[in-house]
Formats: C-alpha cells, sequence, structure tokens
C-alpha cells in the first residue's frame, strides 16, 4: 500500500535557494526543489557528498563585479577570457581561429543532477567560444567571484572544430569571501580534433565550489583533461563524457588535493554510446588533516558500444589518520565484446622510501613532498605545454609545502 | 688513544617481542675499517638498521655514540648529517622521484644541515659526473627514477656514488656484496676503497670472506645471536671460510 509521502522539512540553505529559484522567475525548480530538497546521502550519486547536510547556507545572489582580484595562475603566452561573478567580461583581439562571444542563456543539457538544474537557472550568460585551426596560445577561461559573499553561476559553451587542436585552462578563483559558485562548461570536441582541458579551483579557504564539466566527443575526438581541486571548503566537480562518434579517446584525470576541514569530490560519467571507443581514466587523491576526499566514478558502455576499451584507476594516499579517502568505481556494461576495467587502491607514504630518503639526510617533510611528488607524477607528465604544466606544478607545490 | 668515530656499548633492541640484538659492544677508531661477519639470521642487517634509525626496532638498552655525539635519539636524518651513511642491502626502488633530484635534495641538506647555502648546479653536475666516472655511472643510468629498474650491481654502484657525495665520517655497508657478480664486486670494492681515509671509518657487514679479499679490514668481528663473540684481524675471516660458523656459537645457556 502507498504511504503517502512526507513532505521534506527544509533547511536554510535550501529555503534560500528556493527564494532565490522564484525570484529569478523559475517557479518550476523553486517547486521541484520544495518538494525533493537538495540531495541526501541516500541519493546515490550525492552519497558521499551530503548536499542537505554540507550546505548550511547560500548567500545572496551575485552583483556586477565592482573590484577586481588577480589572476589565480597567470600564463605569459595564454590568451585570456574573464568571466567576473558570472558575467563574461571584454577581452582583447583574439588570436587566429579563436571567435569569442557570449549567449544568453545556459550551456549544459539537460541532466538529472541539481547542480546542473541551478546553474542553468541561475546561470543568465554563457562566453560562447568557437576554436578553429591548430590554436596557439592556451586559453585561459578565468573565473572569478568578487565582493562580499555571493552566490554566482557561470557558463561557458566552447565548440572546436573538426580537425582542430587547443589547449583550455579553466581556473576558478575571487575575494577571500564564502562564496558559493556553480560553474558550468560544455566542451564539444569535433572530427579528430585535439583537445586539452584543464580546470582547477583555487578558490579561497570559505568557498563552495561546484563545477560541471560536460564534455562530447565526435568521431576520432581526442580529449585530455586534468581536474585539480586545490582550494574552497567544499567543492565538488561533475565531469559528463559522451562518446558520439567512433574512434574517440579520452584521457580523464584528477587531482584532489585535500586538506583539514576540507571535503572535496570528483564525480565522473563516462559514457561510451557508440562503438570503438576508448578512455583512460585516472584519479589521485592526497588527504591531510582531518578531511574528506570523494572519488565517484562510473563508466557506461551501450548495448552497441562493442569494442569499448576503458579503464579507471583511483589511487589515494593519506598523509593523516584522520583523512579520509573514499572512492566509489561503477561499471554499467550493457554491450558483450569490451575491455573494461576499473581499481582502487589507497595506503600510506611507503615506510621504507621515507626511510631510505631520510637516511640521507632528507627531512621528513622533504621526504615526504618528493614521495607525494612523485605519487601525482602520473597525472602531471603528460601535461606537455612547458609553461602550463609548470605552473601546475606549482599549484601542487604550493599546496605541499603550505598546508593550511 | 682519539676517541673512537663509533661506539656502541651494549646495545639491545628488539622488533616486536623478538630480541635480536643482545648486548652488542663495538669501537672503530677514526680511519679504520672493520668487518663484522656472521651467519644470515644473526642480527647483522638489524645492526646497521638500528644504527641509520629505522623505525621498526625498539631500543631497550645500550648507547651508540658517533664521534661522542648520542645517536639514538636522532631522526634518521639527523644522523646522516652527523656524518652516518648506510649502504643498504636493497636499496629502495622510488618511481617519481628522479635520481638527480634525489641526488641534489640530498646533498642540498646536508649542506643546510652545516649552515651552508644550496649547491649550485654546474658544481653538483660536475661533482656527480667525477664521483660516477670510477663506478661506471653513466649518465643514462642517473636519468632513471631512483633505483627504479637498476640492476644489482647498479644499485649498489649508486649507493657508493652517494656515499662518495655526501662524503660521510662513519659509512656502513650492508651485505654490499650481494647480488654482485665479479666484475660488479671490483668496481664496487674499488669506489669503497678509494673513500677510505683517516678521517673515515667504515662498517663492513657480509657473511662471506669473499668482499673482504677486495675491501681489506683492519679488524674482524664474529657476529652471533645478536653480539659480537669473536674480534681478530684480518685472518679471523679467513679462519671463518675455513671452518664455518659453528665454532663461535654461543654457549647454550
Amino acid at each position: 500500500m502507498l504511504k503517502p509521502k512526507m513532505p521534506v522539512r527544509l533547511n536554510a540553505a535550501e529555503e534560500t535557494l528556493i527564494a532565490q529559484l522564484t525570484g529569478a522567475g523559475d517557479s518550476a525548480q523553486a517547486e521541484r526543489l520544495s518538494v525533493t530538497g537538495l540531495p541526501t546521502r541516500r541519493v546515490e550519486s550525492y552519497h558521499y557528498t551530503d548536499l542537505k547536510m554540507l550546505l548550511k547556507s547560500v548567500p545572496p545572489l551575485v552583483g556586477a563585479a565592482n573590484t577586481a582580484s588577480a589572476p589565480a595562475l597567470r600564463l605569459a603566452g595564454a590568451y585570456r577570457l574573464l568571466i567576473a561573478n558570472g558575467e563574461p567580461q571584454a577581452s582583447a583581439t583574439a588570436p587566429a581561429g579563436v571567435i569569442v562571444g557570449s549567449s544568453d542563456g545556459a550551456a549544459l543539457s539537460v541532466h538529472d543532477d541539481v547542480l546542473v538544474r541551478l546553474n542553468t537557472a541561475f546561470a543568465k550568460k554563457s562566453l560562447s567560444l568557437t576554436l578553429e585551426g591548430t590554436v596557439d596560445p592556451i586559453i585561459q577561461i578565468d573565473r572569478r567571484t568578487e565582493g562580499t559573499a555571493a552566490h554566482s553561476a557561470s557558463s561557458a559553451r566552447i565548440f572546436v572544430a573538426d580537425d582542430s587542436s587547443a589547449t583550455i585552462l579553466e581556473t576558478y578563483s575571487g575575494s577571500d569571501e564564502a562564496h558559493l559558485t556553480n560553474n558550468a562548461s560544455y566542451i564539444a570536441v569535433g572530427r579528430n580534433a585535439q583537445v586539452t582541458h584543464i580546470t582547477v579551483d583555487l578558490s579561497s579557504d570559505g568557498v563552495t565550489h561546484f563545477a560541471t564539466n560536460e564534455y562530447v566527443l565526435a568521431e576520432g575526438a581526442k580529449l585530455r583533461t586534468l581536474a585539480i581541486h586545490a582550494g574552497s571548503a567544499l567543492a565538488r566537480t561533475q565531469i559528463f563524457a559522451k562518446f558520439a562518434g567512433e574512434g574517440a579517446h579520452a584521457d580523464i584525470a584528477g587531482l584532489n588535493l585535500v586538506d583539514d576541514g576540507q571535503h572535496l569530490d570528483f564525480t565522473l560519467d563516462v559514457n561510451h554510446a557508440v562503438p570503438n571507443t576508448t578512455s583512460q581514466e585516472v584519479f589521485k587523491q592526497v588527504g591531510r588533516g582531518r578531511s574528506k576526499a570523494v572519488f565517484q566514478g562510473k563508466i557506461v558502455v551501450a548495448r552497441d558500444a562493442q569494442k569499448t576499451d576503458a579503464k579507471m584507476m583511483m589511487q589515494g594516499l593519506m598523509l593523516s589518520d584522520q583523512a579520509e579517502i573514499l572512492s566509489k568505481p561503477e561499471l554499467e556494461i550493457y554491450a558483450d565484446d569490451v575491455v573494461c576495467g576499473h581499481g582502487s587502491t589507497c595506503g600510506e607514504l611507503d615506510a621504507d622510501s621515507m626511510f631510505y630518503l631520510m637516511s640521507r639526510g632528507i627531512s621528513r617533510a622533504e621526504a615526504e613532498t618528493m614521495l607525494v611528488r612523485g605519487f601525482l607524477k602520473e597525472v602531471l607528465d603528460p601535461i606537455e605545454d612547458a609553461e602550463l604544466n609548470e605552473a601546475l606544478t606549482a599549484v601542487v607545490d604550493d599546496w605541499l609545502v603550505g598546508g593550511k | 688513544m682519539t676517541n673512537p668515530i663509533l661506539e656502541i656499548r651494549n646495545l639491545h633492541a628488539r622488533i616486536e617481542d623478538r630480541e635480536i640484538l643482545k648486548g652488542v659492544n663495538l669501537a672503530i677508531p677514526a680511519g679504520e675499517l672493520h668487518a663484522v661477519m656472521g651467519r644470515n639470521g644473526s642480527g647483522k642487517s638489524t645492526l646497521s638498521y638500528v644504527l641509520a634509525g629505522k623505525e621498526d626496532y625498539e631500543i631497550t638498552e645500550g648507547e651508540v655514540l658517533l664521534d661522542g655525539v648520542d645517536l639514538l635519539g636522532m631522526e634518521p636524518n639527523e644522523r646522516a648529517a652527523a656524518g652516518l651513511f648506510l649502504a643498504f642491502q636493497y636499496p629502495i626502488e622510488i618511481p617519481g622521484v628522479a635520481t638527480m633530484t634525489f641526488l641534489k635534495a640530498a646533498m642540498n641538506a646536508q649542506r643546510k644541515s652545516r649552515g651552508e647555502g644550496e649547491i649550485s648546479t654546474p658544481d653538483f653536475m660536475r661533482a656527480v659526473k667525477e664521483a660516477g666516472a670510477s663506478l661506471n655511472i653513466d649518465a643514462s643510468m642517473l636519468k632513471r627514477p631512483l633505483n627504479v629498474g637498476f640492476s644489482g650491481g647498479e644499485k649498489k654502484r649508486a649507493e657508493v656514488l652517494q656515499m662518495a657525495l655526501l662524503a660521510p665520517k662513519m659509512c656502513i655497508l650492508d651485505e654490499t656484496d650481494s647480488g654482485l657478480d665479479i666484475d660488479a664486486l671490483q668496481v664496487v670494492s674499488k669506489g669503497v676503497n678509494a673513500l677510505r681515509s683517516e678521517q673515515r671509518s667504515m662498517l663492513v657487514i657480509t657473511h662471506y670472506q669473499r668482499l673482504l679479499n677486495h675491501i681489506v679490514p683492519d679488524v674482524v668481528h664474529v657476529f652471533s645471536d645478536g653480539r659480537i663473540v669473536e674480534s681478530g684481524d684480518k685472518s679471523l675471516a679467513l679462519q671463518l671460510e675455513a671452518k664455518g660458523y659453528a665454532d663461535f656459537d654461543s654457549e647454550p645457556a
């Protein structure tokens, strides 16, 4: 017998979000949220990141940016595009092969996911980029939330034309306030195009950072991604990749650098929808202090997607007894002629290696740094551009020597 | 008589519930090379690990002085800075750490502890090249991650290279001959002999006399059941080789 469902008890964060949705004219989403509430751990895809519990409050919706912080990462050769408080800003003359514009509305496809729905409701404008030919400079999308604590949504839609190649770096930072930012990137990789897409969260200590990176790969496309969490109090990057054309390949990587008091989550959904596509997922998580690192990775192979080859790996490294590293790899395979695998390992620094390094005079702290750097090499080494590789290595090194 | 470089007094150590060192006494004066010989499982390697500061062991009694300074309260890196060097029986492979990066970090760590600045890259390269040449260590070996994919001989040569670069006053060589063919043994021995000096002492741990033909000791100690049971000159090693260790086993309690 069906029991009438009890209405959810709404908390302060949910009430604010509902009011903000109503104010933005999205009564449908407001209504939906007031019925469902934010996802709890009973929702599978939020099992380790119970938003209802973790999101204590939501700051007011963002206004225009009146002040400016510095870019979180500076690359001398990059073509930099700024999105401040969700609003794409005017940029310098675009280099050859780059068309910059903006469009109304958000960029993500429809997903049954609250962060996607909220981004779609609040992102009023998307930065739009078309990349054609061999795009030489690195394209940096510099997203910042400025001013007092604010709820900000930003969006970018990127098309990489057939047979083209480009490297895109996205950074997230801003003023030192407890912002809630919800960022979206939709990247369509054309036939035989080659794209490297890197996202680095360098938000300040109190920030709640959400990002959804959606990829669609056409025939023969090659994609390399690397997402780095090196900031915020609570962060979740969702990576949705869809193989829409045969012969496409993706290397999808993530680096979760989690310090005391932080809860940082990577949630991955790779969809091999057509035959003959390959992917390799490598996620590394390092936890320090009392912290929580989360990886959820799901690979779906459709019934027709024969000859799919997909391998997913999560490796965790605990630098303290109170660091928690959670991992949930999933394979959902409907085809019968595929090679799919996943692995998940977790451990501490190897005591024999520590002893060996220290026996040569290297201090405990430096030996630790050397070993962690070695552990992370696998995800940083494939970034071929020397300047970019150096900048990302510096992000890791800052984290390693900095601490909180 | 001057103070010994290394002095071990009544050293007892255990791992979990098992006592392995049962009262080791040993003094090595400056410039001397002593050999400790004993059968497998007699506690020789434990002695080397305890001296270098490996965490797994609990010291229950005794003391160890390096140049008059108490070693046992120090972290492994502090012992290295004080001048102790252990050439490992099984050097650890560390993927992800480049050999050159490691060598430079080790040299700089020790310079820092002496209050010196970092070594310049050209000086560092020159030092590695010079020390590597006599050990047949070429650039390709140095380009690999630390000890990864090194043959037995390469690993031991790399240990001696580190020893040469770090210039310790007390070297402990743990089973340096294990895993070496005769050619490699000669190269390694030559490297070790080149480092012998009036200011430097060495402790060579081995269970074969073979190594001591190449690295000739001033004093030989026989190690059995966690302590030194006999000491003598190099002829003691030959005696052991001929008769085995049985004569030196401790009396039943």
